[in-house]
């Protein structure tokens, strides 16, 4: 049996595992990497085919260097024996309970496997119990709401589980799931180092539970607890992996190891729509649409990630294709977060940033900790001229995740638009901090140590070099450059930096007045150190151009001509032609 | 701002604020005559109000107290009526068992309050005014009441219930008496529920898995129970256990002794405590900052902290929580927290939350106001000592003070910025405001620092004035009697026509600054808030009740008595403001440096001995050191070390961890004096590097103390007789006070040189030094420098030889006044013998007719020497005193007098030889 039949046989009963256990998203995640798998050419049948033919054409666009290999090249994978269940027929109190928990009645459910001593049922009353928490958890937020923000609301089942399930763990009567869901207890409680034990040990025993791996992969916030923990080498690791590396912003390797997966997992949209997150991290705008623009069409209801995608259609200013987007979104389930934030972008884009404001705030009443919202919400009340607003959407963005640049990025813009450069320092210290490649933190920090306040030309000069250094795609390092070293009297410098400039522009065939500038002082220079040819080169040059620079140029040459002709420059003066 | 959330300043019903309504139900009962059943007298019964009254106002705390400090409370206020009090208060809570019954207890809460109309109701019927502070009290939790959606009664039904049945579970100890009466209530309730709640309570940790289970149990059997009442039974579980973890994780986590009020039960269960209303809330934190300015580092950092945090997780829209951290953190020399807690602060606030009751739209609201945040982020690099950062930030702030045009924040920008000027040293002359600010750039950049100093300080002083800023005022007042006690003023315009200016500094305008900086203490009464003083008097009427001696009053007939003693002993310490008692401190403080400075020891020790005893309690501990360290100083310089030492060791005692580094700069300071005085040459040289570590490295910052280092050094070096070395180092350090502009050191400077050429042999070029150091103390009012200075110049001229001794002898004469009335020791002895040598070189002078006045001041002389242990002058001083009286004959006290000398020289030559094992080393 090849590795890919063996991951779908796998996939196929752990798909009715966690079905049986209630643990509806883990199934639908698997379902999704099920019919993902790439068919056999030979034995692929029509409904197959209809349901992956949309996702073949990205694949060769897409797959530059073809990874032929399927998960079976080069690597040894564990084979992780499926678990056996150990009631084969679930009893009628199990039955019953699963049709209560499928009807949310979660406590009614835990009543009824009160006396139930199988794994599966244990299982099932905690989980329900925990969820019944949850859910009284997130009613009491709202009707609990103290005159200064969120009071205490917990989730009370808490105590009571820990301590019933430590009991079970320190008898050692534990499965795979009742060890998941030990870890998502102890992790609520705040004890992450036992939690991550215990998920570990979970996902080890059982690998195909994804939830479990998302909790996991929330424990793992630096890369040093990542490359502490034992993990065993199942297919599993690698979607975890990849998704660890994405949240820990090592967005290439996140990228590697997901083209990777699509040797074997050629269509699945989970695939799909994480590699697109990645390149949107990298900035590359263009895939990212392409990619989404597929994703769609095979999946049209999807909502998640969609608010990705409706930034980058933001980006590129497609006004058309967000709203489609959001109309889209709209009808299929309008109280999503993703879908509020689709909208706002949309007004946002149009231009009507109170009506934007209002959405994002929707989203926000939604779901609290959505970072991206309060981002966003912050670009709009700087748009709106409301700083003070502005600054506190920033910060609650900072509060919720401190490694979230953009905001950082945006409490500096804020502060700067009020005239205090050096309050904002702080702020565009901490982003460039957190992304040290990107030139546009670099560029915005320089500018601040420019200002006639401040004046720092030094610390400016430094901030322009680094990003001159990681690819300035807007160009304006350069050209800072010149004009600061100009400006101090270093000519060899600026000229360094004009001509740096000119061959860029020159690359990418691009004009404009910097161009001018740069041949301009660059004729000059040349002159002034008595190189004429390269002088009458860039005079030349200058000539194509219209104004008063070709004039100039125009006597400069004649100028140059002059002096090199035998006689000297001074008898010249004296008789014009 | 931006959030989604309530605005703040909302207030909650609460099961305390349930009881205090109740309480105050008792108070004024509806209908009833003048003093209402249980009081016996109108005392008692006024008592009990200023009680319920300081109950609603007080800001101890964050958090409301549970039923059972509130009864311990009411044991405390009325001890025969406590059990009638406690009763009622417990059966009427516990009656509560329905929603319908909190509906029932507000509308009667409605009858106690009198109509608007107060004179129709008839006099000696209690009435609640409407407007009085209970009357707002009640009104408030009546609205609230109203206000609250069917879920919220059923909250706060549920937390009554868990209030009541956490103070009767704990209150085995207190042998209620009502105990079988409530419990049957208590039955009620638990009726109700359908389950023994105190089963599940009192469960041991390991069999509440099957009580869960029995729980859930019972609850299969009654559907129809509400979900709240369910969750009681959770609610309990989890209080009862975080109770223990929480404890064990605060009593590892604040070792430290000082806990603000009782850190531990802070942390003992979220659940079911509240916070008390934002004004408590806000009163709080105010009083929380000024204990952690007041007592500096000795402030415990993790229990405040851990305070704060749970403040904050209570309240996360409270922002000011922020700023306490910030405080928290500054004043515990965490740079990185301090600066993430400021911005995190103003980015939340705007600089704008205030109280609840303030109107926030005082100037331009929807700018926000970050010119206070500047303000504060100078402040801070400031303190720690990042002059040039603080420069920057400051000259922001200007900016953006007038560009918002908030004159109160650019006058005390303007006023941070001249305290930033005159505590740094700045060597540059241009640009230090940059072209920002109009008053110095329309003067002109040509200025001096010591000049811009001074149009800052006028300029801030003007808008404080105008603005009627009283404290800055007072304050800025303080700022220019600094300046001018150290800074000559010279004209501003260097062309135009020049009024005559004398070229000295004028006491007489330190004096009157000073004089005019105390006036605050009469101006202040019209702005005190409100907010302060009740908060405040509440609070310390309230600890005063659970002092001992609350306990102490056992007859009716003594409570009144008591009554008003404590309103009075309480209500003193709040009277004045804090800030207010610090700055007219602060006044009497610079009194005593400047007098040290003009040269009167008297004078400077009445006035630290005036703050030591009446502002020590307002001020801030560092202030206080430093006037410990003023009257420690006198004492060594005029009593000696032994006494100065034992000063020292109280003084370390009382300000164990606080500001450390003064008291330790003062022990350096002394063990250096007393180590030179004795030639113990090495020690000094190690005391003296020590002391010289403690200055940052940062150029400009800690200027007095580098000084100080190097005066030091080259003192030692003298005392070694490596003269050259001293010499270059004294050079330095005059190059270093001339760049900075430090005068008054340079006088002092000055006077070393002249002492190291006079005991080099090198009279002639000492002279010029002497003069010079004469004429700048001449300048600064120096008078006893200038004394010293004399005396020196006298030394030098006698070294010239007999010749010179009238001259000397006229230059004593003249210093000799001033010397005895204010001189210390070493100065007197040094006096008395440069007297008895001028006389013994005169050759019109003979010993044998008036032999006393040549032995009289060498007697006085080596006493006080020996009180010094100054061992070379001393043996010097015995030379003298031994030969006279070989020449008069007198054998027996020659032979004393020798005696005498041998000692002092060996003791000399003891401390020496431990030295010249490795000689000193000449610079470091």
């Amino acid at each position: 049996m090849s590795l890919t039949e063996s991951c779908r046989n796998e996939l196929r009963t752990a798909i009715s595992q966690l079905n049986g256990r209630c643990l509806y998203s883990a199934a639908k995640w698997a379902a999704e990497q099920l019919v993902g798998i790439k068919q056999d050419p030979a034995k692929y049948t029509p409904s197959n085919t209809r349901f992956q033919r949309g996702s073949s054409s990205i694949c060769r666009r897409f797959r530059t260097n073809e990874i032929s290999s399927t998960l079976v090249a080069g690597v040894s994978y564990v084979s992780t024996p499926v678990m056996e269940e150990d009631e084969v027929v679930d009893s009628d109190f199990y039955l019953l309970a699963k049709s209560y928990f499928d009807c949310r009645e979660y406590r009614r459910a835990a009543h009824v496997l009160r006396d139930q001593t199988g794994k599966k049922s244990v299982f099932l009353r905690c989980y329900a119990l925990y969820l019944a928490g949850e859910k009284r958890k997130e009613e009491e937020m709202i009707e609990l709401e103290g005159p200064l923000g969120k009071s205490d609301a917990v989730n009370r089942e808490l105590i009571s589980l820990e301590r019933e399930l430590s009991t079970l763990r320190k008898n050692g009567t534990m499965d795979p799931f009742i060890l998941y869901l030990y870890g998502l207890v102890l992790k609520d409680k705040g004890s992450e180092n036992l939690a991550r034990i215990v998920l570990v040990e979970s996902v080890n025993s059982y690998p195909w539970n994804w939830n479990s791996w998302l909790e996991l992969q929330s424990l793992c916030t630096t890369i040093d607890i990542l490359n502490s923990i034992n993990l065993n080498n199942h297919w599993m690791k690698d979607f975890f992996l990849a998704s660890t590396y994405q949240e820990l912003r090592m967005h290439n390797e996140a990228l590697t190891k997901y083209e990777y997966l699509q040797g074997t997992f050629g269509f699945s949209n989970y695939l799909q729509a994480q590699i697109a997150k990645a390149q949107y991290s990298l900035r590359e705008f263009e895939q990212v649409e392409v990619v989404f623009e597929e994703l769609l069409r095979n999946d049209p209801y999807r909502v998640e990630d969609m608010d990705m995608y409706s930034n980058v259609l933001y980006a590129k200013e497609c006004f058309s294709a967000l709203s489609y987007l959001a109309h889209r979104v709209f009808t299929t389930d309008k109280y999503r977060p993703e879908s509020c934030c689709i909208i706002g972008n949309y007004y946002s884009l149009k231009g009507q940033h109170e009506k934007s404001v209002v959405y994002f705030r929707r989203a926000l009443k939604l779901n609290k900790n959505y970072l991206s919202a309060w981002t966003l919400m912050g670009h709009e009340y700087v748009e709106m001229k409301n700083t003070p607003a502005a600054i506190d959407a920033y910060r609650r963005a900072v509060d919720i995740n401190p490694c979230d640049y953009r905001a950082w990025y945006g409490l500096g813009q804020a502060y700067e638009m009020m005239h205090m450069p050096f309050y904002a320092l702080h702020y565009f210290r901490k982003s460039v901090f957190l992304q040290p490649n990107d030139s546009r933190l670099w560029i915005a920090m320089a500018q601040c140590y420019e200002t006639e306040q401040l004046h720092m030309l030094e610390e400016a000069i430094k901030c322009y070099r680094r990003a001159a250094n990681c690819n300035d795609s807007e160009a304006i390092a350069l050209n800072q450059l010149a004009k600061l070293h100009h400006a101090l009297g270093r000519d060899e410098e600026a000229a360094f930096y004009y001509k740096k400039d000119l061959e860029r522009m020159e690359a990418e065939e691009r004009e404009g007045p910097n161009m001018v500038e740069a041949l301009i002082f660059l004729a000059t220079h040349c002159r002034a150190h008595n190189r004429f040819e390269d002088a009458e080169v860039y005079c030349t040059r200058l000539l194509d151009y219209t104004g008063p620079e070709k004039e100039t140029a125009k006597s400069m040459l004649r100028g140059m001509r002059m002096a090199q002709s035998s006689f000297p420059a001074m008898d010249v003066e004296h008789f014009p032609p | 701002m931006a959030g989604i959330l309530k605005p703040p300043g909302a207030f909650a019903v609460t099961p305390h604020k349930v009881s205090v309504c109740i309480l105050i139900q008792m108070y004024a009962p509806p209908a009833m005559m003048s003093v209402p059943f249980p009081f016996s007298s109108v005392a008692q019964h006024n008592r009990f109000g200023l009680y319920l009254f300081a109950l609603t106002k007080s800001c101890d705390d964050i958090m409301e107290p549970k039923l059972d400090e509130l009864i311990n409370q009411l044991r405390e206020i009325g001890d025969v009526l406590y059990q009638w009090l406690t009763d009622q208060l417990i059966s009427r809570l516990s009656s509560l068992s329905s929603p319908d019954d909190l509906f029932n207890l507000f509308s009667d809460l409605r009858a106690i309050l009198g109509g608007a109309d107060l004179s129709a109701v008839d006099d000696e019927q209690v009435v609640l005014d409407p407007n009085s502070n209970l009357g707002m009290f009640v009104r408030r939790c009546l609205l609230a009441f109203n206000l609250l959606c069917f879920e919220g009664v059923c909250h706060l039904l549920t937390s009554i219930g868990i209030y009541c049945k956490e103070a009767l579970s704990s209150c085995s100890a207190y042998e209620l008496p009502c105990l079988d009466d409530s419990s049957n209530e208590l039955e009620a309730l638990s009726e109700y529920e359908n389950m023994d709640l105190e089963n599940i309570v009192f469960e041991k940790v390991n069999k509440e898995i099957e009580a869960r289970k029995k729980a859930s149990e019972e609850v299969s059997f009654h559907l129809h129970a509400p979900k709240a009442l369910f969750g009681l039974v959770e609610d309990i579980k989890v209080s009862a256990v975080s109770k223990s973890q929480g404890g064990d994780k605060c009593r590892e986590a604040s070792p430290s002794a000082h806990a603000p009020n009782d850190a531990m039960r802070e942390f003992d269960s979220i659940s079911g405590a509240f916070l008390r209303t934002n004004w408590q809330m806000q009163g709080y934190l105010m009083e929380q900052a000024d204990a952690i300015e007041k007592h500096g580092s000795s402030f415990s950092l993790n229990a405040f902290e851990l305070i704060l945090r749970q403040l904050q997780k209570l309240a996360p829209e409270l922002h000011r929580v922020h700023f306490l951290r910030y405080l928290n953190s500054l004043y515990h020399d965490d740079y990185f927290a301090a600066l993430e807690n400021l911005h995190r602060y103003f980015d939340y606030s705007a600089g704008t939350e205030g109280f609840d009751f303030a109107q926030p739209s005082i100037g331009c609201n929807s700018f926000g106001r970050y010119e206070i945040a500047l303000l504060c982020l100078g402040m801070m690099h400031f303190h720690f000592g990042h002059p040039k950062q603080a420069l920057d930030v400051l000259t922001e702030a200007v900016c953006l003070s007038q560009q918002h045009s908030n004159d109160t924040c650019l006058a005390y920008t303007l006023a941070a910025i001249s305290n930033l000027l005159s505590e740094i040293g700045i060597s540059t002359t241009t640009g230090i405001l940059g072209s920002s600010y109009s008053p110095i750039t329309s003067i002109g950049t040509t200025l001096s620092v010591q000049q811009q100093l001074f149009v800052l300080l006028k300029e801030s002083f003007r808008r404080a004035e105008s603005l009627k800023l009283k404290r800055l005022v007072a304050a800025n007042h303080l700022a220019m009697a600094k300046f001018d006690l150290t800074h000559v003023q010279r004209p501003l315009l260097s062309f135009g026509p020049k009024t005559a200016m004398r070229l000295r500094t004028c006491p007489t305008n330190v004096c009157k600054e000073l004089r005019l900086a105390s006036h605050l203490i009469s101006d202040f009464v019209s702005e005190s808030s409100t907010m302060t003083t009740d908060g405040a008097f509440s609070t310390s009427w309230l600890k005063n009740l659970q002092k001992p001696m609350g306990s102490l009053v056992l007859t009716q007939e003594n409570v009144s008595g008591k009554d008003s003693n404590a309103f009075q002993f309480c209500a003193q310490p709040s009277s004045i403001p804090g800030s207010v008692l610090q700055l007219v401190g602060s006044s009497y403080l610079l009194r005593a440096t400047a007098w040290e400075a003009y040269g009167s020891a008297p004078l400077t020790r009445v006035n630290t001995l005036i703050y030591a005893t009446c502002f020590s309690d307002g001020s801030s501990l560092s202030d206080v050191a430093l006037a410990h360290m003023k009257l420690i100083q006198h004492l060594a310089v005029f009593k000696g070390y032994k006494e100065a030492f034992s000063a020292l060791k109280i003084a370390e005692e009382k300000f164990l961890s606080v500001s450390k580094s003064r008291i330790l700069l003062l022990k350096l300071q002394l063990l250096h004096e007393r180590s030179l005085h004795r030639g113990h040459l090495k020690l000094a040289q190690k005391v003296c590097d020590e002391l010289g570590v403690m200055a940052s490295s940062v150029t400009g910052v800690d200027m007095d103390l580098k000084t100080e280092a190097s005066l030091r050094h080259a003192r030692t070096l003298l005392a070694a007789n490596q003269f050259s070395e001293a010499a270059a180092v004294a050079h330095s350090l005059f190059c270093m006070c001339y760049k900075f502009n430090l005068q008054v050191e340079n006088a002092s400077v000055l006077l070393l040189l002249a002492e190291i050429h006079k005991k080099s042999g090198n009279a002639v070029l000492g002279i010029p030094y002497a003069l010079a150091s004469l004429s700048f103390c001449q300048l600064l009012n120096l008078d006893l420098l200038k004394a010293s200075a004399t005396l020196t110049l006298a030394e030098l001229w006698l070294s010239f030889g007999p010749n010179h001794a009238k001259m000397a002898s006229n230059l004593i004469q003249q210093a000799l006044p001033l010397i005895l009335g204010h001189g210390g020791l070493e100065l007197r002895a040094r006096a008395f013998i440069a007297e008895a040598k001028c006389l013994l070189s005169d050759p019109s002078f003979s010993v044998s007719q008036n032999p006393e006045a040549v032995l009289d001041p060498l007697r006085q002389a080596s006493e006080e020497l020996q009180v010094l242990e100054y061992h070379e002058l001393a043996a010097e001083a015995f030379y003298l005193i031994a030969i006279v009286s070989d020449k008069l004959g007198r054998l027996a006290e020659r032979e004393e007098a020798a005696a005498l000398f041998k000692e002092h020289v060996l003791a000399l030559e003891n401390e020496n030889r431990q030295d010249e094992v490795d000689p000193l080393p000449s610079t470091p």
